[in-house]
């Protein structure tokens, strides 16, 4: 017994002074990065809704919906975060709607990790810019080849189709699953 | 080289920066190396990060030595290391919330980086505090050097930019950026590009001697 205490005692303490040293860790850094990942779901319903000067987060089951407001107080819209599985891993994202839920107002695109350089280029603003506008009621469609785009279609990005569909389904499913919630909100 | 004195822990330091030099010399850590260094702000994130490990791990280790029973030393040194790395995350994820995003998994990974255990192992176990410390910064030092090196040429070549700043014209690339270099068949490259050079001024500088 006294041998086995001998040897080990070093890594008994080290192990207790070191859980010691990490929780003072995670509470003086715990909070703060709390804030930054909420900093940077709260800038990405900033820039799906238009006009939006404040939001509210308001409950829906396990997740939430932003409730949108302008400088009058006036509800100018929903932000809707989200997330599902793009190429490589999740993707996380926010789709902004209209007062009415009838109109797609804007997404952005929060965490991926995607291919650099093909399916990254999802959290561009020109592309997630084509989500603007669109009709809210009917399913988003993705188009892989140089066409025309039409109503409620989206193009691709070059070398990344499997991203790019995984952002329109994780948008699609979304929108389908709140919009009927909404109203009890307003 | 091995003597306990200012020479010895001066030498070290310098060996840690050039002839052993971790990535290039002694082909440690290569798993950070060919994984984020795509841009110079992650490796020089990365960098830091290990230096900060591998100094606190050598001095831990080198103070604690007489008490080190040497069949229990992996043990403690590993515990030592996943403290310090789990440090270093957390506080880079409260401070520097985008690096450490774009950085990921490979913060937490710096714990099986076995250039650091090795530097515990082959120095810091059986030396003092100064001469353990001096290892650390020049293991540091050249662990970040090497990864910078890696970091500006891909970054310049994939990106046309250095630490975010564009500086190569758009017409230099044709159609687009070399895609290639920021993904992973861009890291081998240039690694063994920058391996084949360092090796090629090495064998110049022995000279006849070699």
């Amino acid at each position: 017994m006294k041998k086995f205490i001998d040897e080990s005692w070093l890594v008994l303490v080290m192990g207790v002074v070191f859980a010691g040293l990490l929780a003072g860790a995670e509470n003086t850094f715990g909070p703060k990065i709390a804030q930054n990942k909420r900093a940077e779901l709260e800038e990405a319903v900033l820039a799906v809704v238009p006009n939006v000067a404040r939001s509210e987060s308001k409950p829906v089951g396990l997740t939430e919906v932003f409730k949108c407001f302008d400088e009058d107080d006036k509800l100018v819209g929903w932000a809707l975060p989200a997330s599902g599985f793009g190429f490589q891993d999740k993707i996380h994202l926010v789709v902004g709607l209209s007062p009415d839920a009838l109109k797609i107002t804007g997404l952005k695109v929060v965490d991926n990790k995607e291919t650099p350089g093909l399916g990254n280029k999802i959290d561009d603003d020109e592309w997630s810019g084509q989500y603007a506008g669109l009709d809210a009621a009917k399913e988003v469609k993705v188009v892989k080849t140089q066409r025309e785009i039409e109503q409620n279609e989206i193009q691709a990005i070059t070398g990344a189709t499997i991203s790019s569909e995984a952002v329109t389904k994780i948008a699609n499913q979304i929108i389908a699953e709140m919009r009927p919630k909404l109203d009890e909100l307003r | 080289m091995a003597d306990e004195n200012g020479n010895g822990a001066l030498q070290q330091f310098k060996d840690g920066v050039l002839s052993d030099n971790p990535v290039l010399v002694q082909l440690l850590g290569m798993c950070p190396t060919l994984a984020i260094t795509n841009s110079v702000e992650n490796a020089l994130v990365m960098g830091a990060a290990a230096s900060f490990v591998v100094i606190c791990s050598n001095m831990i280790t080198s103070l604690l030595r007489p008490l080190i029973h040497p069949h229990v030393r992996i043990l403690i040194f590993t515990l030592t290391i996943a403290t310090f790395v789990t440090l270093a995350d957390r506080f880079l994820a409260a401070n520097m919330y985008k690096v450490s995003k774009q950085l990921g998994a490979f913060i937490p990974l710096i714990i099986v980086n076995c250039m650091i255990i090795c530097r515990a192992e082959v120095c810091a176990i059986k030396s003092g505090p100064l001469k353990s410390f001096c290892d650390a910064c020049g293991i540091g030092i050249g662990f970040t050097m090497a990864l910078v090196i890696l970091g500006v040429v891909r970054e310049i070549l994939g990106n046309g930019t250095l630490l975010n700043y564009r500086i190569m014209p758009e017409a230099f690339y044709g159609t687009h950026e070399w895609v290639i270099m920021v993904l992973p068949p861009g890291a081998f490259l240039v690694l063994g590009i920058v391996i084949g050079v360092s090796n090629f001024i090495r064998q110049d500088k022995a000279g006849g001697a070699a």
